[in-house]
């Protein structure tokens, strides 16, 4: 039956599926796994690196980007897709400051960019966008914010989600781990964006990016040595946490 | 009231007969009668120029299977059983059943290459198909030089439904041994999957097995449910095993990722536990290092996904 129906993106099947979008979210899965955490004070974003070629430009493959100052959104996907979406959500923040005067609210700039891709769903000659994004930031009231967007053109706010290859373990994880201790303050919450990811990057803290953004403070993109660190910390406190448990049971 | 004039052909070669209605239309019908004259007709209708034949036969010898013994590079004129006799075959299909078996089983003892399966079909990405470079051979065939009678088979290729049944002719023969046991490797798309729980309930990747009648040991993950079927190759090569009576068993790993994926490829770990492959497997942390380097390789080539 699918067949009949999932080749024009504007044609329902008689079960009500648009078989175009839900094959876009398959091409999500392709893409790398992407982790965001709301805490308290700290909004956090982890991603999966992509191995890069010799010769190719670290620097020019890059998972996590700036929408402004004080929003930022990390994709899973098709990469053009995904530069053709931040593109157009920044020259939409710009135009928002200059026209009202005020920063975009995340919400906002959520919403601008689901609003878009739900426009590709139902136009004719087009295909719909094949990435979801996390997008995180303050609003000026001081309070974090986390998006999740998806092909279809939905988007919900998360306390953590994850997006990308084997999200559904990362998620498993944070349902359980998520704890009001867990992110009691700042680097707890950035130690639990990495035990997230750790759960299905195989090779550890050189394969890991992470960015943080705080209040009233712009973006920060952890270096590949604060990464080490944090994944180091993270590794001994399990071990402790381990040597604890079996010296119960024992 | 119809009335049968004379047998026509239609386009489809369906006889169809010309006939009145009741108010002296004309009309076509279909008509299942069948008289002596019409045979004679469908022979003329059928017979092949010799422009067709001749495109036939071309078909069919571009669609060929030939299997290439090692040193010679030239047809085994046996199959490559009986050059070859094996209690233990292991045959792995698709990209992430060969890199499982890469990583895991040929990583330990010396494996020595002792035949190829050429075949060209429209899924073949090669234009050329007369002259099939070495390094262009699909399904390669090695044994272990300590142990010639464990048989391993790497068939990265699509086998067409028409060049199935060659490619079990030529590498089981037409009389295959009975004590031998054959073990199938291979991946599908989870969204083949038939099953009344929800998909989203699924966790993949993950192991299904189906084996022929003759196959006694316990399998190392559950059965696959009706009414799901297998597919091209992996279906043949355990249609002729139940039809000949040899013990087989086929691990179907249902995935969300088609292409080369680590977790789809580790999610073949349990079936390093069977009999057939517990003796092959010596040293797993370095499987685990060979499939990594086996994944960055292949994952540096596409920038399509990110």
């Amino acid at each position: 039956m699918a067949s009949q129906y999932d080749r024009a993106i504007t044609v329902f099947s008689p079960d009500g599926h648009l078989f175009q979008v839900e094959y876009a979210q398959e091409a999500v899965k392709k893409g790398s796994t992407v982790v965001g955490i709301r805490g308290t004070d700290i909004v956090v974003l982890g991603v999966e690196k992509k191995s890069v070629a010799k010769l190719q430009d670290e620097r020019t493959v890059r998972k996590i980007c700036a929408l402004d100052d004080h929003v930022c959104m990390a994709f899973a996907g098709l990469t053009a897709d995904a530069r053709v979406v931040i593109s157009r959500a920044r020259v939409e923040c710009q135009s928002h400051k200059l026209t009202v005067e005020d920063p975009v609210t995340v919400e906002y700039i959520t919403r601008f960019i689901a609003t878009l891709k739900q426009k590709y769903t139902q136009s004719n000659g087009r295909r719909p966008f094949g990435i979801s994004a996390l997008i995180v930031g303050f609003d000026d009231d001081g309070i974090p914010r986390l998006y999740q967007t998806d092909p279809s053109g939905t988007y919900h706010a998360w306390k953590a989600n994850a997006i990308g290859r084997s999200a559904k373990t990362v998620r498993e994880f944070l349902e359980k781990n998520y704890t009001e201790d867990a992110i009691a303050n700042d680097s707890e919450a950035i130690k639990l964006a990495i035990r997230a990811l750790l759960e299905v990057v195989q090779s550890g803290g050189k394969n890991i990016e992470l960015a943080i953004i705080r209040r009233k403070q712009p973006l920060k993109m952890f270096s590949a040595k604060e990464i080490e660190l944090q994944v180091n910390e993270t590794g001994k406190e399990k071990e402790e946490a381990e040597k604890k448990k079996s010296k119960k049971t024992a | 009231m119809r009335r049968a004039l004379e047998p026509q052909f239609g386009r489809e070669g369906v006889r169809a007969v010309m006939a009145a209605t009741f108010f002296g239309e004309v009309v076509r019908a279909p008509c299942r009668a069948g008289t002596e004259d019409e045979e004679e007709e469908e022979e003329e209708g059928r017979r092949e120029t010799p422009e067709d034949e001749e495109v036939r036969h071309q078909l069919a010898r571009k669609r060929e299977v030939r299997l290439l013994g090692r040193q010679t590079k030239t047809t085994l004129e046996v199959s490559l059983l009986e050059k070859y006799p094996c209690s233990k075959f292991i045959i792995a299909i698709g990209n992430n059943a060969v890199a499982f078996l890469s990583s895991f089983i040929m990583n330990s003892g010396v494996w020595e290459e002792v035949g190829c399966a050429k075949l060209w079909n429209e899924w073949c990405r090669t234009v050329d198909t007369t002259h099939l470079s070495p390094t262009e051979a699909f399904c390669v065939f090695y044994h272990l030089k300590s142990n010639p009678s464990v048989v391993l088979c790497q068939c990265s290729c699509y086998v067409a439904e028409d060049q199935q049944y060659q490619w079990l002719e030529k590498v089981f023969g037409s009389c295959p041994r009975k004590n031998m046991q054959v073990t199938i490797l291979t991946c599908r798309h989870v969204t083949d999957y038939k099953t009344s729980e929800s998909t989203s309930s699924l966790h993949t990747p993950f192991l299904k097995a189906l084996k022929t009648q003759n196959f006694r040991e316990p399998p190392c993950c559950s059965l696959l449910e009706q009414p799901n079927i297998v597919h091209d190759l992996p279906a043949a090569v355990l249609s002729y095993c139940q039809v000949w009576k040899i013990s087989a068993i086929l691990y179907l790993c249902y995935t969300d990722v088609m292409k080369l994926d680590l977790i789809t490829v580790e999610a073949f770990k349990p079936v390093l536990s069977s009999r057939s492959l517990r003796s092959l497997v010596k040293n797993i942390p370095q499987s685990t290092e060979i499939l990594k380097k086996l994944m960055t390789t292949n994952e540096i080539q596409s920038n399509i996904y990110t």
